[in-house]
């Protein structure tokens, strides 16, 4: 029944590893679906979530003091306690903004980018999915004397994180780095040490709203 | 010269025509008002029954904060502020820009310029949304 002539013996050695490349598009393409993903309608930038009250709860405490020049120097030198640079401060508005660089680098994903660089090249073709290298943690304070209690200030700050990305490759795709991305820190404890720190330096309570 | 490198040369000259474009003018439109843009303005501008601006300005940036924007710059005198934003994963990005000034006696008028990735954003849901959230958080203040 078999009949086998030279040419189909070395089309079965060839084979597996044929086999394997289409085994490893699917693969790859499972992989990178999670770093294309379609351009964001431009309204949900401008919508409130239902997670927006929750977010403000987490990045507001009322503090009893009508100095809101103290309020806020006070919450500058913490910002500089924690290794923020303030970059901008608006004293009319009651507003800081402060920024720290700090390496991105994490040992998992540069394991993964290995096993998917090795995995490319057994399917003879060269993936090097990029990792991020650098990042900044931006914080944006803001002052706010209470609508109800003018002796009371509203305190609210947000901290976003932005992560840029070194440079990869899929097959003979070049994937230029500084691919940018941001994110704001939603960890309520980041945000409980902030303030912690910002009521013991005013030796004022620091009531959740 | 063989007939090869004339085509050569015939075909660089064309090739290189796209180089040398000339000085190109402006379009004379450039800085004319016209009646889409003055749409585009009445949708980005909402006058407020309120006659403190600091107030309404501190009402603006804290109705970015609720969006989630980064206040870059803020100028209380000037009532000017400009922030920013990335969508989820870094995909596309906002900024704009708002100017916050008297308007009459009793009124206070915001103008809101946002951009999506570089271009102007023209759809005037997004404006309402915006103004929606300077209301709120200019009205119903919590504590």
């Amino acid at each position: 029944m078999l009949t086998t002539t030279p040419n189909s013996k070395i089309s079965s050695v060839q084979k597996p590893a044929r086999l394997f490349r289409w085994l490893l598009l699917p693969i790859a393409v499972g992989l990178f679906s999670g770093c294309v993903q379609p351009m964001p309608k431009v309204q949900s930038f401008f919508e409130v979530t239902p997670q927006t009250a929750q977010h403000r709860a987490l990045q507001t405490r009322m503090f009893d003091t009508s100095d809101e020049k103290e309020l806020l120097s006070a919450s500058a030198a913490v910002l500089q306690d924690l290794g923020f640079q303030v970059e901008e401060s608006v004293k009319e508005v009651g507003m800081l903004r402060a920024a720290k660089e700090r390496g991105a680098r994490e040992y998992g994903q540069e394991i993964m980018q290995s096993f998917v660089f090795l995995l490319g090249l057994l399917g003879q073709t060269s993936i090097l999915v990029p990792v991020d290298v650098h990042q900044q943690i931006n914080a944006t304070l803001v002052t706010r004397r209470s609508e109800t209690d003018a002796s009371r200030f509203s305190v609210r700050v947000l901290f976003h994180r932005s992560i840029w990305k070194g440079d990869g490759q899929s097959d003979r795709q070049y994937i230029p780095p500084g691919i940018q991305s941001l994110e704001m820190i939603t960890d309520g404890k980041i945000y409980q040490q902030f303030f912690a720190k910002l009521s013991k330096s005013l030796f004022l309570e620091a009531h959740k709203i | 010269m063989n007939a090869r490198t004339r085509l050569f040369a015939f075909s660089l000259v064309f090739l290189l025509q796209a180089c040398a474009g000339g000085p190109q003018k402006a379009p004379k439109e450039l800085l004319a008002l016209n009646e889409a843009q003055m749409k585009i303005r009445s949708f980005q501008t909402r006058a407020f029954d309120v006659k403190d601006q600091n107030k309404v300005l501190r009402g603006v940036v804290a109705s970015l904060q609720d969006l989630g924007f980064i206040v870059e710059r803020a100028n209380g005198p000037l009532g000017l502020v400009t922030a920013g934003k990335f969508g989820p994963n870094g995909h596309g990005f906002v900024e704009l820009t708002v100017v916050v000034r008297a308007k009459g006696e009793e009124q206070t008028e915001v103008r809101v310029n946002a951009l999506f990735n570089t271009k102007p954003i023209e759809d005037p849901k997004v404006y309402q949304n915006f103004f929606i959230a300077v209301e709120r958080s200019l009205f119903n203040s919590r504590g």
